[in-house]
């Protein structure tokens, strides 16, 4: 009931939200939601304290039979690997809604999709049923597609639009993978069966895998299905893009991981030394491609597309240690990639630009953002993995797990992973650093230093869910084996069932 | 493209060369006339005045009690050895005197005006030998330095001497802002021409004080700057520092990039446009570096009418040290407005040709410097 209890909150919170007689105040409905998401985390966290990290396998399970005919199960069960998932989404969505302020259009709509979302995504990380993780996997497209088309920028309907066409055939898919396996199985188990596709020949569990690595390709994303992200990322508000950063995209890397390496061992194996190829390019081509970038959004959504490639290279060496790593990876890049998103919309509400070459001097003390400047840069360094944070530990376990499979992958995702202070540096440098003005550079100085700056201050309250995700990071990076303890059974097993296949 | 608020910007239309000038010549104040002014600008003097009282003493008690002391410890402590005067020192909780120290280094390296030839002067080499005479006789260290590097013990004496004649400045300076504050407060003065006609009389009638210091050694009485020196309040004290501090170098830590390296920085000490009237007030290297030692000693002592004002704008108390500084530079242009007033070669009101246009050349060289200052303060 524990793990059901997870899907009830956010659900019936997103019922009541909805039915909820009069018309309240949309600071009231933000309470609503905060109080119905601390209630949530707070069952995260129970469920965190019965979970045995010394067993491996799904664990506090609950199962009932939901249409059988077609294998519908409501089967739900949890392990290392979903844990931590179900907590950072806990936790992210809770900060979405405290950072949710000034929302005038259609508030009760937004904060039941704010709930849903969170629901929907519990329900594919516990999902122990292939068409039940695919029914939430699906649930939570939608209210995302209403969160950016109606709360979003000017270019709100393309990007929105964008969104819902990569993800639907991202969402075909994955489902053709599901009914494929079952198919030619002669089966309607839907239940996570990795030994399912062993009685498979080689070809046709290349092809399932391939529509799987496709499918969740374009959620994760990985270059070249990223397309969709930097736009959708441009034009959804700050809540939104913590929400999509930190929680949704790690859909696509449990999937890979729960789907593609679990459910497909020996195909997995086969193409694995492609799969580090891709990584690498991923994580070059997000790197190089957040180098170019001059809006900070933008940077931020495409440093995104070259950390999420750590965790398929994690994924391809498939070592104890790497998928370790994998786990650090999504769990400290959902905390980094919040804050980040998150301090970028300061900024943003702050001076109406993100643009790059307009902003700078944002660091001063007196007109300035300070607080949210020395912020930026706790997330950039720790972005771009320096020791005693979160970055650091995740990208150390990935590429020490991976280098002896795959050496030349794993270099090249270093260098991408340089490439992270390279185009971090040049954003705290153009924005944070030098003489506050936001507006371009006339090429006069002494122009340029008449203009007279007068930022809104950033009240304290503001920063408490910033400080919290710093402090969260910076925990992670010295007390590794807070997040450890949690997986690593799990890990472990999931890289044993591919040794033992290989 | 996003669209940048308006209201967070204000691009301040700056004043030119032309306007300085004309504005100087019809007998007009360069600072606008507003009631906001002139509450801004007699505030921030008043607890200028304030701070430069303490200044003053504590430069008149370095250069008469620690006179070539080599280890000056407690020379912030104006001889007052008390250990909860020393604990708050160390808390800081005190006046920045780093700033004086500062600015009487900028007076003495930028040497200017009367007081500057008559250091480098035979007379004065002859008092130095006499008082090094004197003090070396108890004094091992200087014994032996002395004769080790002859010019060192003259050049501190220099300094001392520049220390004690900004001293004895800003003791005028800060009992005319005091006043100008009591004026305000009596309403005989209020608005901007007549703040800059009080402190063009103030510094009228010190005009020919005179500039004299001298030392105790051993009980007996040296002259550092004699009474024979025949130096001057006006011109050999206030015009030189006027020169330093509000045109060529001030200071205020962290408001220009300084790149000598670069060449952005011209050779031609004359040239340099970092005086007071020039600097930037919002602080530009990025975080943790205070906008001025000035600032926050006379927000130390900000009277509660100016305090309030300021609480009302921008970000309240947050940015006040910014606002405290722009507040400065308009009553800063009003002292040197005064200053260019008090030392016209002729009356304005004077219809001889020849007289005009000597006026006119003084105000057209005073319009060139002052053209490319932060005028843009000056607007209403």
């Amino acid at each position: 009931m524990l793990l059901s209890s997870l899907l009830l909150i956010p659900f019936l919170g997103c019922l009541a939200l909805l039915a909820c007689p009069g018309s309240p105040t949309p600071g009231r409905l933000r309470q609503i939601t905060i109080v119905i998401l601390v209630a949530q985390l707070v069952m995260s966290l129970l469920t965190a304290a019965q979970f045995d990290p010394t067993a491996a396998g799904l664990q506090l399970q609950e199962h009932h039979r939901w249409v059988p005919g077609i294998g519908l199960d409501y089967a739900l069960g949890v392990d290392g690997l979903s844990l931590p998932l179900v907590l950072i989404n806990g936790a992210l969505t809770l900060v979405s809604a405290v950072i949710t302020r000034d929302i005038s259009k259609r508030p009760r709509l937004y904060f039941a999709m704010l709930l849903l979302i969170s629901g929907a995504v519990n329900g594919a990380f516990l999902a122990d049923n292939l068409l039940l993780f695919f029914l939430f996997y699906e649930l939570e497209l939608i209210p995302l597609w209403l969160l950016i088309s109606v709360w979003g920028g000017v270019n709100r309907a393309y990007a929105a639009t964008k969104f819902l066409i990569f993800t639907a055939i991202s969402g075909m898919l994955i489902l053709g993978a599901f009914l494929g396996l079952s198919l030619l199985t002669g089966t309607v188990d839907f239940s996570l069966t990795p030994v399912l596709s062993e009685r498979l020949a080689m070809g046709s569990q290349l092809w399932l895998l391939g529509a799987i690595l496709i499918g969740f390709g374009i959620k994760i994303p990985l270059v070249p299905l990223h397309n969709w992200l930097p736009d959708a990322h441009t034009q959804a508000s700050t809540p939104v893009s913590v929400l999509l950063a930190g929680v949704l995209l790690k859909l696509g890397t449990y999937g890979l991981l729960r789907f593609g390496l679990q459910l497909f061992p020996e195909a997995w194996a086969r193409l694995a030394p492609a799969l580090a190829i891709w990584a690498a390019v991923s994580v070059l081509y997000g790197s190089l491609a957040a180098i170019a970038q001059t809006d900070m959004k933008r940077m931020v959504a495409y440093s995104s597309v070259g950390h999420m490639g750590y965790v398929l290279l994690a994924a391809a060496a498939d070592s104890p240690v790497s998928l370790l790593g994998a786990v650090f990876q999504m769990v400290s890049h959902g905390l980094i990639s919040a804050l980040l998103f998150l301090l970028v919309g300061i900024v943003y509400r702050k001076t109406g630009t993100r643009d790059l070459e307009v902003l700078r001097g944002l660091l001063n003390p007196e007109r300035g953002l300070p607080l949210t400047g020395s912020l930026m840069i706790v997330a950039v360094m720790a972005s771009a993995g320096l020791p005693g944070m979160a970055g650091f530990i995740s990208e150390f376990l990935v590429f020490r797990g991976s280098i002896t499979a795959f050496p030349l992958a794993t270099l090249l995702s270093m260098v991408g992973s340089g490439l992270t202070a390279v185009y971090f540096l040049l954003l705290v440098n153009r924005a944070f650093f030098g003489r506050l003005a936001i507006t371009p550079p006339s090429g006069d100085p002494a122009a340029d230093a008449r203009l007279d700056v007068q930022l809104i201050s950033v009240a304290p309250r503001e920063t408490i869910p910033a400080l919290a995700l710093a402090a969260s990071i910076v925990f992670i990076g010295l007390v590794p084996s807070s997040l450890g303890n949690l997986s690593e059974v799990a890990s472990t097993a999931m890289a044993n069932l591919t040794a033992g296949v290989g | 493209m996003p669209v940048v608020s308006q209201d967070l910007v204000r691009a301040n239309l700056a004043i030119d060369q032309a306007e300085v000038k004309r504005r100087l010549l019809a007998g007009e104040t360069l600072l606008a006339d507003t009631p906001d002014h002139v509450l801004e600008v007699v505030g921030v003097l008043e607890s200028y005045g304030e701070v430069l009282d303490a200044y003053s003493i504590n430069l008149i008690y370095q250069a008469e009690a620690q006179f070539l002391n080599p280890f000056p410890i407690f020379k912030f402590l104006d001889g007052d050895l008390n250990p909860a005067k020393i604990w708050r020192h160390l808390n800081h909780d005190r006046i920045n005197f780093e700033y004086a120290e500062y600015c009487q280094k900028a007076m003495f390296w930028h040497a200017t005006g009367g007081m500057d030839a008559y250091l480098d002067s035979p007379e004065f080499a002859e008092n130095c030998r006499r008082i090094l005479a004197a003090k070396r006789r108890r004094d091992p260290l200087l014994a032996l330095l002395n004769p080790l590097f002859p010019a060192f013990l003259p050049e501190l004496i220099r300094s001392a001497a520049t220390t004690h004649a900004l001293g004895q400045f800003w003791r005028v300076m800060s009992d005319l802002f005091l006043d100008l504050a009591a004026a305000e407060r009596e309403g005989r003065v209020r608005s901007i021409p007549q703040v800059v006609d009080f402190i063009k009389n103030g510094l009228v009638a010190a005009a020919a004080n005179p500039i004299r210091y001298g030392v105790e050694i051993h009980g007996e009485h040296f002259w550092v700057l004699p009474p024979e020196a025949g130096l001057t309040f006006l011109v050999d004290v206030a015009v030189p520092y006027v020169e330093a501090v509000f045109l060529r170098g001030m200071p205020f830590l962290g408001t220009v990039s300084f790149n000598a390296q670069a060449q952005q920085i011209s050779p031609d000490q004359a040239k340099f446009t970092y005086g007071a009237l020039y600097a930037d007030p919002l602080p530009s290297m990025g975080a943790g570096i205070p906008p001025s030692l000035l600032m926050q000693d006379m927000y130390r002592h900000l009277p509660e009418k100016l305090h309030q004002w300021y609480l009302e704008r921008t970000r309240g108390e947050g940015d006040v040290r910014v606002k405290i500084c722009m507040s400065f530079q308009k009553s800063m242009f009003c002292v040197t407005n005064a200053a260019i007033n008090g030392t016209m070669p002729h009356p304005l009101a004077s219809s001889d040709a020849a007289a005009q246009a000597a006026n006119a050349a003084y105000a057209e060289a005073w319009a060139q410097r002052l053209g490319i200052a932060r005028t843009d303060c000056l607007a209403a």
